[in-house]
């Protein structure tokens, strides 16, 4: 008994395919990231010309956005964890709360990208507008897609939640679908000085 | 050293806000880049440490993240500090 316990305490939190997941992701991604920098030098000044129509502020905003509703999953994923039976009602309305807030900010990180692709796309801003352009457009639209994937997948959390669906010893589901969320955050973190900041 | 998770998330609104400072105060040169760099990675390790809970797991699963940064933000850092000949 003893064995399986400290094998469980091992691994990491959430199913094992998250992690697989997770990965890939950075993978992905770092391909991206480090062929944006080297893209960069061959054309320094166009970069630099092209960054300057990207607001700072709403890239700040967003950053802000995904550490905090990162950091209301923890408390969510951690009241569950530490919740007493008799008080498990209380405790899946209180990590439900956490989850909903979360999700909130995850759907307000959405509108404000949004809001930055239209005013992109107004001034005739495209994929084929230049090389910064397609990193910009590629990087920060994959990244759209995994925040929108993440919301769904929150909203599901939320309900399971306040549900009681999900007690101490049980709630592999929702620390998955937290590690996701995380990722996301994770990705942002170095997308955001790197895209909007760096030159 | 053990954070509680309101500290790594004080740290990381700290950091970010840094990171926007440089940029909106039009900080740009070789010690600031490196400053990003290792800023991103010390946010970068607290996500995957504090946030994702890897601090106490099994080695090999901690390492992957962190080789990740340190591989990424590397090559960034390089792309970023070595002369563009003309």
């Amino acid at each position: 008994m003893s064995e399986i316990l400290v094998d469980k305490k091992n691994y990491p939190p959430g199913d094992f395919a998250i992690w697989i997941i997770v990965y890939v992701e950075l993978l992905t991604f770092g391909l991206l990231f480090v062929g944006y920098a080297y893209s960069r030098r061959v054309n320094l000044q166009m970069f630099n010309d092209s960054q300057l129509l990207l607001n700072q502020t709403i890239g700040f905003i967003n950053a802000l956005i995904l550490i905090t509703s990162s950091y209301l999953i923890v408390r969510g994923v951690e009241t569950i964890k530490t919740m007493q039976v008799r008080h498990s009602y209380e405790a899946s309305i209180r990590a439900s709360k956490w989850l909903l807030s979360a999700m909130m900010l995850g759907g307000i990180f959405l509108i404000l990208k949004l809001s930055e692709f239209s005013n992109l796309f107004a001034q005739g801003i495209t994929l084929s507008t230049n090389t910064f352009f397609m990193f910009y457009l590629l990087l920060t639209m994959f990244h759209f897609m995994h925040v929108t994937l993440g919301v769904i997948i929150l909203y599901n959390l939320y309900h399971k939640t306040k549900n009681q669906g999900y007690i101490p010893t049980d709630c592999r589901g929702l620390e998955t679908g937290a590690i996701y969320w995380h990722l996301v955050d994770l990705l942002w973190i170095v997308l955001f000085p790197l895209i909007y900041i760096m030159r | 050293m053990k954070l509680h998770v309101e500290d790594v998330f004080a740290v990381l609104v700290v950091l970010s806000f840094s990171a926007f400072l440089v940029g909106y105060l039009e900080l740009f040169s070789g010690f600031f880049a490196i400053f990003l760099v290792i800023s991103t990675f010390l946010k970068g390790q607290l996500i995957s440490d504090y946030f994702m809970d890897l601090r106490e797991v099994d080695y090999k699963y901690r390492l992957i993240p962190t080789l990740w940064l340190v591989v990424v933000l590397s090559l960034i850092g390089v792309a970023y500090m070595l002369p563009i000949s003309a």
